[in-house]
């Protein structure tokens, strides 16, 4: 008995066996394959995302002109073959200037979501998993954050900070980031009460461990899925802000900014607006798409976005069901039994 | 029920105290003010810009602000604008009328439209006419209210030749200029409404048009139409109420961004006008009647849905 024990007690612990170079990667795209054969609307919302990133990725290549070259003497001319979407009102070349603007959307697109998804991940998993005072008093400051009408906190911080592509990531940052820190810990919640995590806890795992391998993993979904709609608001905000002259700069290829130029000649040269439109709707729509194919093929059970959709930018949905319960609720119910996506509407949950 | 009430208006006044203390505290905590842009060329002395601070009270502590300001709006005043010196509830009362027409003209079209589109998709649901419907929907969903205005102001103006006025009228005065001013502006912000509709009218439809008091109802040998548009739609309705509600917030978003396009005197201007000058006053007034606004909503539609559902205020079976 005590021969045993000393014995399995000096074995050496043999290490998990290694998973072969390469694994995750190939597990990645086993994923990414069932995703686009379940979700035909998602694999092509993934199609139209790769065109758009790798555009932006290529503009320098692929544009036939310098976005800010301006052709004096092709001053408004109408789409031909030297300039197949036409020039603006200093002469440059619109469909260059649309390629560079999906870079400055992907930019700032990127930049915005990774930073406050990173962010707000981190408050939420941290506030949800230590709970107590922490959790109090950061929550409430998320809530005054997500209290201000999003459009009026934005308008405000890019205002004082000046119109810069860097200080509308920033202002965009902080009006998004509550809305990551809102589903991680509502997350971090659930997934604390499991039992593997308890199990974790029972062997000696410290809490940088669990929050590693046992939170982060099983919220990484419904974080995706809250990413590619951001994903989708973000370009729109950037445009808008463009648009109302606090974005982007003047010279800088951004579509927001081209629509606004654009406005004064909307008799003599629609394709001002007609161009940077299209790719615009192009790009959120896409991300819209695949946000919502993500959200079916990740979670069926999951179908929050009317009350999401809406209320991201503006409420903290924690302070929204204080506000007004039955409606959250009556919208999810709503929501969950239709499918968002569309498809056959999905049997009723049991009364609970 | 009156203590559900109560409950429901004491968070609102919780959340709209939070709003407060927080929309004043970043308003005077970020650099750059109000005297400092308004003297920026003019080469004033600082001993008068300091003055001037005096004067608006803003060499103050926040927390001395913050109280001045709650002490007066407890008693209807709001402040005055640091930039043209008038009463803020003045300059924001001459505004709100054209927000107010704008916003709920723009929900009425919204809704309207979309409870068509629901309706019909859910009634020739997997036709061909359902599917175009649903894409022109998503569709719809996805393009930005300002773009919307943009191209149909490049539409009208490409086969009509016709573009909207450019200045306001009342539509007491002048009725055809007002109109044909608001009609592009109340379309664009009502088509994402119209999107989010008819989305879940279609859903919430399927649904009821598959329950079984409907199929005793066609039983009975009811006309469809009248199953249809009576029995189904009635009860699809209360969901609906519930997103217009939600809905407010982002037509009111929209308001800034429209309002500025097409020159509409709202408090979409006056706030980005305010902004810009670091007017505070007007800015924290018109910020918490956004906010304001969005909370009634809410706790209306919340009470309306405690009335028709008894279980929600009991606070029994769903939870």
């Amino acid at each position: 008995m005590t021969e045993k024990l000393t014995l399995t007690g000096t074995r050496p612990v043999s290490p998990a066996p290694r998973p072969p170079r390469g694994a995750a990667l190939r597990r990645g795209l086993k994923a990414l394959r069932v995703f686009m054969r379940s979700q035909p609307l998602g694999a092509a919302a993934l199609l139209l995302i790769c065109f758009f990133v790798l555009v932006a990725l290529l503009a320098p290549w692929i544009s036939p002109f310098d976005p800010l070259e301006q052709f004096r003497r092709d001053i408004l001319e109408p789409p031909s073959g030297t300039y197949p979407f036409g020039t603006d009102d200093l002469g440059r070349d619109v469909l260059s200037r649309t390629i560079h603007g999906a870079r400055t959307s992907l930019i700032v697109g990127v930049t915005t979501t990774g930073v406050s998804l990173v962010l707000g991940t981190m408050i939420g998993v941290t506030s949800g998993y230590f709970g107590r005072g922490l959790d109090l008093v950061v929550q409430r400051v998320m809530d005054a954050v997500q209290a201000v009408p999003g459009i009026v906190l934005l308008l405000f911080i890019a205002v004082v900070l000046g119109p810069s592509v860097r200080n509308t990531i920033i202002a965009l940052t902080v009006v998004i980031t509550p809305s990551f820190n809102r589903i991680a810990r509502a997350e971090t919640l659930r997934v604390r009460q499991e039992p593997y995590v308890e199990a974790a806890r029972a062997t000696g795992a410290r809490a940088p461990r669990i929050l590693a391998l046992h939170v982060l993993p099983n919220m990484l979904a419904s974080v995706l899925t809250l990413g590619s709609l951001i994903f989708a608001g973000v370009i729109i905000a950037e445009s808008a802000l463009s648009f109302l002259g606090i974005g982007a700069p003047p010279p800088t290829p951004s579509w927001g900014l081209m629509l606004s130029e654009g406005v004064r000649y909307v008799e003599r040269a629609p394709w001002l607006i007609i161009v940077p439109s299209v790719a615009l709707s192009i790009a959120v729509f896409s991300f819209n798409l695949l946000g919502d194919a993500l959200r079916d093929h990740l979670d069926p059970r999951l179908h929050r976005s009317a009350t999401d959709r809406v209320t991201g930018l503006w409420w903290g949905r924690r302070m929204l069901s204080r506000l007004a319960p039955s409606l959250v609720r009556a919208t999810e119910q709503n929501v969950s039994t239709g499918g968002a996506a569309g498809g056959a509407p999905r049997p009723s949950e049991p009364p609970r | 029920m009156i203590g559900y009430t109560l409950r429901r208006l004491g968070y609102g006044v919780v959340v709209m105290c939070l709003v407060t203390v927080f929309v004043f505290v970043i308003m005077r905590l970020v650099p750059g003010d109000a005297v400092s842009l308004q003297l920026q060329d003019t080469g004033v002395s600082k001993e008068a810009a300091d003055a001037l601070r005096g004067e608006f009270g803003l060499d103050d502590p926040v927390w001395v602000q913050l109280g001045e300001w709650l002490a007066g709006a407890v008693q209807g005043d709001l402040g005055t604008s640091f930039y043209n010196k008038e009463p803020v509830i003045d300059l924001f009362l001459a505004r709100v009328p054209v927000t107010v027409q704008l916003g709920l003209l723009a929900m009425l079209v919204g809704t309207a439209l979309g409870l068509t589109v629901g309706i019909i998709a859910a009634v020739t649901r997997g036709s061909v006419t359902d599917s175009a419907l649903r894409v022109f929907a998503v569709a719809f969903l996805s393009v930005p209210n300002f773009v919307i205005a943009l191209l149909l102001l490049t539409a009208f103006a490409l086969w009509f030749a016709w573009s909207p006025p450019l200045v306001y009228a009342q539509p007491t005065e002048d009725f055809t200029s007002w109109a044909q001013q608001m009609a592009i502006p109340v379309f664009a912000l009502g088509t994402g409404g119209m999107a989010a509709v008819a989305r879940l009218t279609r859903s919430s439809m399927l649904e009821s048009l598959g329950s079984d008091y409907i199929r005793t109802v066609r039983a009975k040998g009811v006309r469809e139409r009248t199953v249809v548009l009576k029995h189904s739609l009635r009860n699809s309705t209360i969901a609906v109420l519930t997103l217009l509600g939600l809905e407010l917030a982002t037509v009111l978003g929209g308001t800034v961004i429209i309002e500025r396009m097409f020159g509409l005197p709202g408090t979409g201007q006056l706030i980005y006008q305010a902004v810009l000058d670091r007017d505070y006053p007007v800015v924290v007034a018109c910020t918490i009647f956004y906010a304001a606004l969005f909370v009634i909503t809410i706790i209306l539609i919340d009470l309306l849905y405690a009335l028709v559902d008894p279980r929600i205020r009991t606070g029994k079976a769903l939870s």
